[in-house]
Formats: structure tokens, C-alpha cells, sequence
């Protein structure tokens, strides 16, 4: 009996001081701009048909508020922390906004995931994982050492990704992106290729494209990463690859060859097709494969 | 042969002198346009998040676009040298106590460059100090990749100093370290995002 009671005041003990459900909404904009800010735990926002932001907030501890206001078109929902201590707790969130809203979200080391929000999205985090999806409108996205991942459906938004060590997976995505990461390893499926400007220090890089448009322009740069391409079998775009200790590889046809008698580097140019586009590869020490198949 | 008119100029002379030396317009237009500046506003407001945003990007820019304007002009003036030496006066090379990397190293971009990158780095290290120690490990390492591999380039283009590959590849991670810094200067932290209740 006395184990019983005592096992009962622990788990009562254990429970988060006064953990605090909140829910709130209100009427938005069609196309409004929806702010939301986090430090820790997870956010989950998905885009409805209705004109209405709302948020359902699990707050972990009495030292969170839910900041919820509206302004003109512009919804926002930070979850403020009390100044001058440390903190641990961490909150969750779940958001519905109109399906058109454009979307800034900021988070620490929360994670963030986004469905079906077609405006533009400008998505920043330190260590948190973010999966989103991409429509017609522009994405920007910066990530420290969270893990990205991208599933477009084939429409026109540009994106922007930035990462410094966390891997990137991008699906189906829009014709032009610029990708950078430090440490990452990158790996992009795309149906259609038009621009692309990608640069790694020490990630690899795995691109299939299905098709590359007639003036598409590729400008890749790697220093000890490796460059895949996967690329339709009938190109038209001039190839100019580049490398200083790293070897080419080309299922395309033509052969490397040595930039100098006594250096390592290897240099490759062709022409495919009428050569309209453009793609220039430049490595450092990784391989570089251009592959058609 | 050209033909003179009476007064022995040359008639075409004769014409254009006769032209007025001022052409008045038909109204007084100034009224109008000092009225259409007074409409427009010198400065449009932006949200405090929006300036902050295009400050940094632009002070970004500006950093590379003058690094990439100092480098080039550094570059042209370490080739020419080189092109108009004669064998006659090649000079005896002299060994250097440093290590090759400073041949090629971030101070060739100017004194510009070098400030606004310790300016950077600068608030790169207030802003990772309020990050989670986890995370503030991996951005150190990163940027110590990121620098290694600068490094790396540097000391082989020493080696191979008229190689445009290495020469494209070190501006290129030069590049990369500024974007590093300032992005991580930017990033949100447990503390920017506190307030009082």
C-alpha cells in the first residue's frame, strides 16, 4: 500500500508543473503572411481551405505565453520565454493557415513541418529538422544541423537551400534552386532543370533530372564532395568540367583529359545537341560523374 | 571642295551659329516635378525584420563584390609582373619562414575584405556563444572545414599560382566563409526570442 501511494505522489510529481493547452484563431488574409517563431519542441503547420490562422499550443510550463495578434495581413504566433533564465522546456505547436498564406517560420531547435502552405515560405532553424512541400511560390530555407527535405510537385517555385552539416533530400522540386551546404550531403530529384548553382565544401551531391530545359544552366562547385549527375540521355548544352585532383567520369561519350603533363588535374568540354545550355562543373578533389542513365 | 558664303565662313559654320545658344521650354515645368518628388516617399517603411534582413544581406554583398573586385585587381597585378619579366631578371626566389598559404591567404583580398570579415567573425562569435553547446560544436567544426579547405587551396595555389580552377575554388570558399558567418550571425537564438511576461 504505502509502495502504491508513493509510486502515485511520484507520478503526480512528475507531471510538468502546469503543462497548459491553449487554442486560439483568427479571421486571415487568403494571401496574408503567417509569423511564426519557436525555440524548442515542434511545430506543425498545414494549409485549409478556410480564411482563418489557427493554433493549438502545448506549453510545457506557467514561464510560456502564446503571443497570438494580427495585424493587416499578417498573423503572428511567437511562444515568448521568460528573459534572464535558462530554459529547457519545449513547446509544440499545431497550425492550420489559409493554403495560400505565405510562411516565415523561425525555431532554435524545434522541428518543423509543413503541409499543403502554397504561398512563399522563408524557413530558418538552428538544430531542428525541417520537411516541407513546394508549390508555384519561392522557398527560402536556411538549417545549421537539422536534416531538410523538400517534396515539391513539379510547379515553378524557386528555392533556395543553405545548410551547414545537415543532409538535404529535395523531391520533384521546381526547375531552379540554389543549393550551399559546408558538410551536407545533398540528394535532388527534379522533373524539369533550368537553373541551378550549387556549391559543397565536404558534402556529396547525388541531381537526377528527367529533362533539362533548352538554355539550362548548371554552375556547380565542390572541394572534396563528390558531383553526380544524372541527366536525360539527349542533352543540348555545352559541359565544361574542371577538376584538380578528382576524376571524371562521363557515360556521355567523350574523354577527359589531363590539364597538364605532370598535374593530376582533369579537364573535359563537349557539346551536346545544338549546346544552348550550360553546365560547369568545378572540383577540387572529389569526383565528378555526368551520367545518362 | 567646300563652298564659302559672301563673309568667306564655311556655311555650315554660318549655321550652327545662328542657332539659339538656350532653348526655352513651352511652360515652366519645374512646379510639376517638384510637386511629383514631394509625393513619393524618399524612404519607404519596412518592418523591422524585413531592414535588418536587407541590411545584412546587403552588407554581405558589398563585402563580396569589393573582395571580388580587390582580388581581381591583385590578380592582374601578381600576372603582369610575370608576363613582362625578362628570363635576364628573373629574380633568385627567396624562402619564406611562413607557410605557402600565406602567399595566397584572405589578406590578398585587402584591408576591406580582412575588416569586414573580422567584423563578422566578431558577431559570428557572440551569436554561436548563446547557442546550444551541441550546435556550437558543429559550426565550429564546419567553419573549421570551410577554412581548412581554404587553406588547402591557398598553399596548392602557391604551387600552381596561374591556375584558374584553384583561383575560382578559393574565392569561391572565401565566399562560402562569409555566408557562413553572417548567416550563423543571424540565426535566432533561446535568447532574441525571449521577452519579458
Amino acid at each position: 500500500m504505502r509502495v502504491a501511494v508513493t509510486v502515485a505522489a511520484a507520478l503526480l510529481l512528475a507531471q510538468p508543473a502546469s503543462a497548459e493547452e491553449v487554442e486560439k484563431s483568427a479571421q486571415a488574409d487568403p494571401r496574408g503572411e503567417v509569423v511564426i517563431s519557436n525555440v524548442a519542441g515542434e511545430v506543425r503547420v498545414t494549409g485549409w481551405d478556410r480564411n482563418e490562422v489557427h493554433v493549438s499550443a502545448d506549453l510545457s510550463d506557467d514561464d510560456q505565453r502564446l503571443e497570438f495578434r494580427t495585424s493587416g495581413a499578417r498573423t503572428t504566433i511567437e511562444v515568448m520565454l521568460p528573459k534572464g533564465r535558462s530554459y529547457h522546456g519545449s513547446t509544440d505547436l499545431v497550425v492550420q493557415v489559409p493554403r495560400n498564406s505565405s510562411l516565415t517560420m523561425t525555431t532554435v531547435s524545434a522541428d518543423q513541418t509543413i503541409k499543403d502552405v502554397r504561398g512563399m515560405q522563408r524557413l530558418q532553424a538552428v538544430s531542428g529538422m525541417i520537411q516541407t512541400e513546394l508549390w508555384n511560390e519561392d522557398l527560402e530555407l536556411k538549417n545549421v544541423s537539422g536534416e531538410v527535405s523538400v517534396r515539391g510537385h513539379n510547379g515553378k517555385g524557386a528555392m533556395r537551400v543553405t545548410t551547414v552539416s545537415g543532409g538535404v533530400r529535395l523531391d520533384d522540386v521546381g526547375p531552379e534552386m540554389e543549393l550551399n551546404t559546408v558538410t551536407g550531403d545533398m540528394n535532388v530529384r527534379v522533373s524539369e532543370l533550368s537553373k541551378a548553382r550549387i556549391r559543397t565544401t565536404n558534402g556529396n551531391l547525388e541531381l537526377r533530372a528527367s529533362k533539362l530545359t533548352d538554355d539550362v544552366r548548371i554552375d556547380a562547385e565542390g572541394i572534396n564532395g563528390d558531383l553526380r549527375f544524372r541527366l536525360p540521355r539527349t542533352l543540348d548544352a555545352e559541359i565544361d568540367i574542371s577538376t584538380f585532383n578528382g576524376e571524371i567520369d562521363n557515360c556521355f561519350g567523350p574523354e577527359p583529359h589531363k590539364t597538364s603533363e605532370y598535374g593530376p588535374g582533369n579537364a573535359l568540354r563537349f557539346k551536346e545537341g545544338n549546346g544552348d545550355g550550360r553546365i560547369r562543373i568545378k572540383a577540387l578533389n572529389g569526383t565528378v560523374e555526368i551520367c545518362n542513365r | 571642295m567646300n563652298e564659302f558664303t559672301r563673309s568667306g565662313r564655311d556655311p555650315l559654320d554660318e549655321a550652327l551659329a545662328s542657332l539659339p545658344e538656350d532653348v526655352r521650354p513651352e511652360r515652366d515645368l519645374w512646379p510639376q516635378i517638384h510637386a511629383e518628388i514631394a509625393k513619393t516617399p524618399i524612404v519607404a517603411q519596412a518592418s523591422a525584420v524585413q531592414s535588418t534582413w536587407f541590411r545584412l544581406a546587403a552588407a554581405v554583398l558589398l563585402v563580396l563584390a569589393t573582395s571580388f573586385v580587390t582580388y581581381y585587381v591583385t590578380r592582374q597585378s601578381m600576372q603582369q609582373p610575370i608576363a613582362q619579366v625578362t628570363p635576364e631578371t628573373v629574380p633568385v626566389p627567396q624562402v619564406s619562414g611562413q607557410p605557402a598559404s600565406f602567399s595566397f591567404g584572405a589578406e590578398r583580398l585587402g584591408a576591406g575584405y580582412v575588416n569586414a570579415r573580422a567584423e563578422l567573425d566578431k558577431r559570428f562569435q557572440e551569436r554561436i556563444a548563446t547557442l546550444p553547446a551541441a550546435d556550437r560544436a558543429k559550426i565550429e567544426r564546419n567553419l573549421a572545414d570551410l577554412r581548412r579547405a581554404a587553406d588547402e587551396i591557398s598553399a596548392t595555389l602557391a604551387k600552381n599560382p596561374s591556375d584558374p580552377l584553384l583561383q575560382d575554388l578559393l574565392m569561391s570558399t572565401y565566399q562560402s566563409e562569409l555566408q557562413m558567418l553572417a548567416n550563423v550571425s543571424e540565426l535566432p537564438t533561446a535568447g532574441s526570442m525571449r521577452t519579458d511576461l
